[in-house]
């Protein structure tokens, strides 16, 4: 956990320093009345570089199991950029048929789960979703190249 | 009035459908409150905001106890709340007794759930005419209450709960100032110059964040085998003989905690627990199996769930993460929480105070009518679930504004809440931070502008001082805490 946290309170401390010298150069400190548009955003710079130093220097709390598996981090990796590719190509292939395919793909890959019970999910899933967002709450989902509702 | 506005059918049908939904949810693992809430709120846009707020106060009722059936059944609590449950439930279940552990717990949580609401009706009045007084300064200094408490009790390790706390802070700068109209850091990016809206970002942090967090691993424990019929879930003579007593200090200490904003339900089951084990005459039982374990925990968490809506309605500081989600929606439907909130809409309130009896009546024959097709629930696979509640949050995300920005803003803070639930940041106190953060610079440059800038104002007002004094404490107990480990090592 130590060195994780040593990394994160490096980040922080960079995110900080960034993110109250940003606030002072392009907004104002101090408006015609009161405390201006900088105001808060550089206090919490400081207060946040000052946490960031604190879990730098501090002694690490150790954790026993923060570093997932190598198979642990392969079924989040591939369950991260299945959702990745299904948000990206969602305006491509649209909200209905994405789900559909979504499903499928880490049911049937990641999960293995048997095909019947793969089909008959994505499907009802698919038509719930339309259902429920597209039919009742009258959400103009993506629609896609495939099909149109 | 109140019973007018929700026993209509419509609003009816919404409680049923809130408490079904949200047991469902409760029982899911890797699915708790916030989430449930985040992933639902998109749903009752459209409705009314009376309706929708009868239908999450159902849905909250309702995750509260299907968190208690996974307790109970698995071992894994379905939310924080219910930690304490697997403590004894599991090792009734063990011992062929989840049905009284899970009836006990229906019960309880009804009589606690119940009790809360004429409490939540009396109290909140008083509070709201109390806090009418309140300027800037007392808004902000509560804000800091607020704040402070919450990441305090809400992670393990306060620095960085604290951490947690600013960065939502800092998210909360982003966008049009109210003030001076500066666009703050929107990097010429339209979407981000209305800032970040804060429930992408929840369905993110708590919706696929810990569904990655789960993912991890493959499969779960079993459901201990057992018969949930009706009868079976019954306490008997001598469960309630042991247990009364139990709910009745559970209701009276969850509700007391809960009215604290941050403290919430985790933290009224926990002590309800220590007190349980003090008082019983046989401590030596708990863990292994005592039903005044389960008994008092679940009422304490009930009441202190009902109670957290206290702060939440009077003063506009939610008591934790699902109320501030909830606070969120509210201003989604142009409605000010706090003290007005009680003279501009009082069928709003009252509707909300009413439902939440019918919520209670509903979760009591709900969850012991339906409690075998909870446990068949419970057998999904994981690998059929994760996938779907996936789907749930892109389609949540998306259906907020129909933008696909908001489904890449909830699939990046997917990413950063698994990263802080791994590295064991406080998710809750992120999102409240981001929801709060608006007000609370709102209240500090407008008691700045009063003051002509002297920060004596939060400290020479009595009320905002004596908040002010409490912010400072709470920020003081881990220092303190700090320090004195610090000397013993050197």
């Amino acid at each position: 956990m130590g060195k994780a946290d040593r990394i994160t309170a490096a980040l922080l401390l960079a995110f900080s320093a960034a993110f109250s010298a940003g606030a002072l150069k392009y907004y104002t400190w101090w408006g015609d009345s009161g405390p201006g548009s900088a105001f808060l955003p550089f206090w919490l710079g400081l207060v946040m570089g000052t946490l960031g130093l604190g879990l730098l220097f501090r002694r690490p709390v150790e954790a026993a199991d923060w570093m997932p598996s190598r198979e642990g981090a392969r079924r989040v990796l591939v369950v991260l950029g299945v959702t990745v590719a299904f948000v990206v190509l969602m305006q491509v292939i649209g909200m209905i048929v994405g789900v559909a395919l979504f499903l499928a793909v880490l049911m049937r890959y990641l999960e293995r789960q048997p095909w019947w019970l793969t089909i008959v999910i994505s499907a009802v899933a698919a038509g719930a979703n339309w259902l429920v967002f597209e039919h009742w709450l009258h959400v103009p989902l993506p629609q896609g190249i495939f099909w149109t509702f | 009035m109140g019973f007018g506005i929700a026993l209509t059918p419509f609003n009816i049908v919404m409680a049923i459908a809130g408490v079904m939904v949200g047991m469902l949810i409760g029982a899911l693992p890797g699915v708790g409150p916030p989430s449930g809430v985040a992933m639902l709120l998109p749903l009752t846009f459209g409705m009314d905001p009376t309706s929708g707020i009868i239908m999450l106060a159902a849905l909250y009722a309702g995750t509260m106890y299907g968190g208690t059936i996974t307790s109970v059944l698995i071992n894994t609590p379905g939310e924080s709340a219910s930690v304490v449950t697997c403590l004894d439930g599991y090792q009734m279940a063990l011992q062929g007794r989840a049905g009284p552990a899970l009836g006990i717990a229906a019960f309880g949580s009804f009589i606690a759930g119940t009790i809360g609401v004429v409490l939540l009706m009396l109290v909140s009045p008083l509070l709201a005419k109390w806090a009418l007084s309140f300027g800037p300064p007392e808004t902000f200094a509560l804000m800091c209450v607020g704040l402070t408490t919450v990441t305090l009790l809400t992670g393990e390790d306060a620095l960085k709960g604290y951490i947690s706390m600013v960065l939502g802070l800092m998210l909360a700068m982003v966008g049009y100032d109210i003030i001076s109209g500066d666009a703050r850091f929107g990097f010429g990016i339209p979407e981000m110059m209305d800032g970040i809206d804060f429930l992408p970002v929840a369905i993110g942090l708590f919706g696929l964040g810990e569904v990655l967090h789960d993912a991890e691993q493959v499969g779960k424990p079993p459901v201990p085998k057992g018969k949930y019929g009706l009868r079976d879930v019954m306490p008997s003579a001598a469960d309630w003989a042991r247990s009364k007593w139990a709910i009745a200090r559970g209701t009276v200490l969850g509700f007391a905690v809960g009215m604290l904003p941050g403290a919430g339900p985790t933290v009224a089951s926990f002590l309800s627990y220590t007190v349980e084990k003090k008082v019983s005459a046989h401590p030596e039982q708990f863990g292994k199996g005592a039903i005044e374990g389960v008994a008092g925990p679940e009422s304490a968490n009930n009441a202190a769930a009902t109670a957290a809506m206290v702060p939440m309605l009077t003063l506009g500081i939610p008591g934790s993460a699902t109320t501030a989600i909830m606070l969120g929606g509210l201003m989604m439907w142009g409605l000010r929480p706090g003290p007005m909130l009680f003279e501009k809409n009082p069928q709003f309130v009252w509707g909300l105070i009413a439902s939440q009896y019918i919520a209670n009546v509903m979760l009591l024959i709900l969850s012991t009518a339906f409690i075998p097709l909870f446990v068949r629930a419970l057998r999904i696979p994981y690998g059929i679930l994760m996938p779907l509640i996936i789907t749930f949050c892109i389609t949540g995300a998306y259906s907020l504004k129909n933008s696909v920005w908001d489904v890449g803003q909830m699939l990046a803070f997917g990413v950063v809440g698994y990263a802080m639930k791994k590295l064991g940041f406080s998710p809750a106190a992120l999102v409240l931070a981001l929801v709060l953060g608006p007000h609370a610079e709102r209240a500090l440059r407008q008691s700045l502008i009063i003051s002509d800038a002297g920060v004596g104002i939060f400290f020479t007002r009595p009320i905002s001082a004596v908040l002010m004094a409490l912010a400072l404490l709470a920020i003081a107990v881990p220092l303190l805490r700090l320090l004195r480990k610090a000397a013993r090592a050197g």
